[in-house]
């Protein structure tokens, strides 16, 4: 006899097994939350818009006399303000995306598409954390090079630099910012590594299904 | 309204909850994350219960939930005092309904069964439950041709594991 017709013989003659649950268990469980890794995935990417927000937010609310001081830097107040607004449209955009790319995650569909809708929000966040990452970067490098254009005691001290040092000083502070990028980003693969990995194991089986 | 809508929810979950069961009995192995995955799979039939549309027979549109969240949503159960396997097989049944043979071969295939990947658990368990390739293969979003050619293999597979 065949391996599995045996197992379905005794499959469902094993019905009776299961602790009944009475209509009142029942209820008690629609009252709980749910712990699901769509609603875990949506809970860190709250977490990610506001942390990127304040962090973004920081030269807006700071004292004043840190604003004059970047405007000074920047020489333009236009272009704070400039790059104020873009970065609040970059936030309101994948806010829409993400909104969206949730609304799509259905748990009626079939295995394959759910997984891949998931996989797409995961996307959508991940390209925010990348965006981010890269003006992280970018005004770090920007930053430091204006600071030191711009306070005369720093540029004073540079001054007295062999090209050597210079060339130490600058591949210090290049290092540390590349590490403090890496660093973030290690974060980001192990957490979403954790919380994915069931699943990206089963979309590749799927996917092998295919080939 | 919402009362309405919880008490024919409930009272449909009662009637089919067997489904739900055998799904966390493939995917878990031990009383708290069976009673874990259980809850989890009935909160998600209750959250996409209001676009359940009667054109879908219930238990058919429970399948597809239940493997679902058990494949893919479900982060596995964090409590695990307890993990003393439990193989369908050693809490039941009478010994006369088998013979010796019979029985051990049963607690071997139930073994094989659960350590299949997720994926080939869930072709196992439709085939168990009877449904054809059609249904199979939308459940899971893969061809029909791949679904049967995927079973023949796990057939083989078991086959193998049984008489080595």
């Amino acid at each position: 006899m065949d391996e599995l017709e045996l197992l379905k013989k005794d499959w469902n003659k094993k019905d009776s097994d299961f602790k009944k649950l009475s209509s009142a268990d029942l209820y008690a469980m629609l009252q709980k939350k749910s712990s699901s890794i769509v609603k875990t995935l949506f809970y860190i990417s709250i977490a990610e818009l506001l942390f990127w927000i304040v962090i973004n937010s920081i030269p807006y609310f700071s004292s004043d006399s840190y604003r004059e001081r970047l405007e000074a830097i920047y020489n333009n107040e236009h272009i704070i303000t400039a790059l104020t607004i873009f970065s609040y449209a970059v936030i309101l955009l994948f806010i829409y995306l993400l909104f969206k790319s949730y609304k799509a995650i259905s748990v009626t569909d079939s295995a394959k598409k759910l997984m891949e809708s998931i996989l797409n929000t995961r996307k959508v966040i991940k390209y925010y954390v990348i965006y981010n990452l890269i003006m992280a970067f970018v005004s770090m490098v920007v930053g430091m090079y204006l600071t030191i254009i711009h306070d005369p005691k720093l540029s004073h001290v540079i001054e007295t630099f062999s090209n050597k040092q210079l060339i130490a000083f600058i591949g210090i502070i290049a290092l540390a910012i590349v590490v403090f990028v890496v660093i973030i980003w290690l974060f980001y693969k192990l957490l979403y590594g954790l919380l994915l990995k069931r699943l990206n194991q089963n979309y590749k089986e799927l996917k092998k299904l295919e080939v | 309204m919402e009362k309405e809508l919880e008490h024919s929810f409930v009272e449909l979950l009662e009637k089919h909850q067997n489904i739900v069961h055998k799904v966390c009995r493939l995917y878990t192995n031990n009383y708290d994350a069976h009673n874990d995955l259980f809850q989890e799979i009935t909160i998600q039939l209750w959250k996409a219960y209001p676009k359940f549309r009667g054109d879908a027979k219930f238990s058919t549109w429970m399948y597809r939930v239940g493997l679902n969240t058990a494949i893919t949503l479900f982060r596995k159960s964090k409590r695990r005092i307890n993990t003393q396997d439990f193989d369908g097989v050693e809490f039941r049944m009478k010994a006369e309904d088998y013979d010796d043979t019979e029985e051990q071969q049963l607690k071997t295939l139930y073994k094989a069964v659960h350590e299949l990947n997720d994926i080939e658990k869930a072709l196992v368990f439709l085939y168990l439950e009877d449904k054809d390739y059609k249904e199979i293969s939308e459940t899971l979003g893969i061809s029909e041709v791949n679904a049967r050619v995927k079973m023949n293999r796990i057939k083989t597979k078991l086959k193998t594991i049984l008489n080595p």
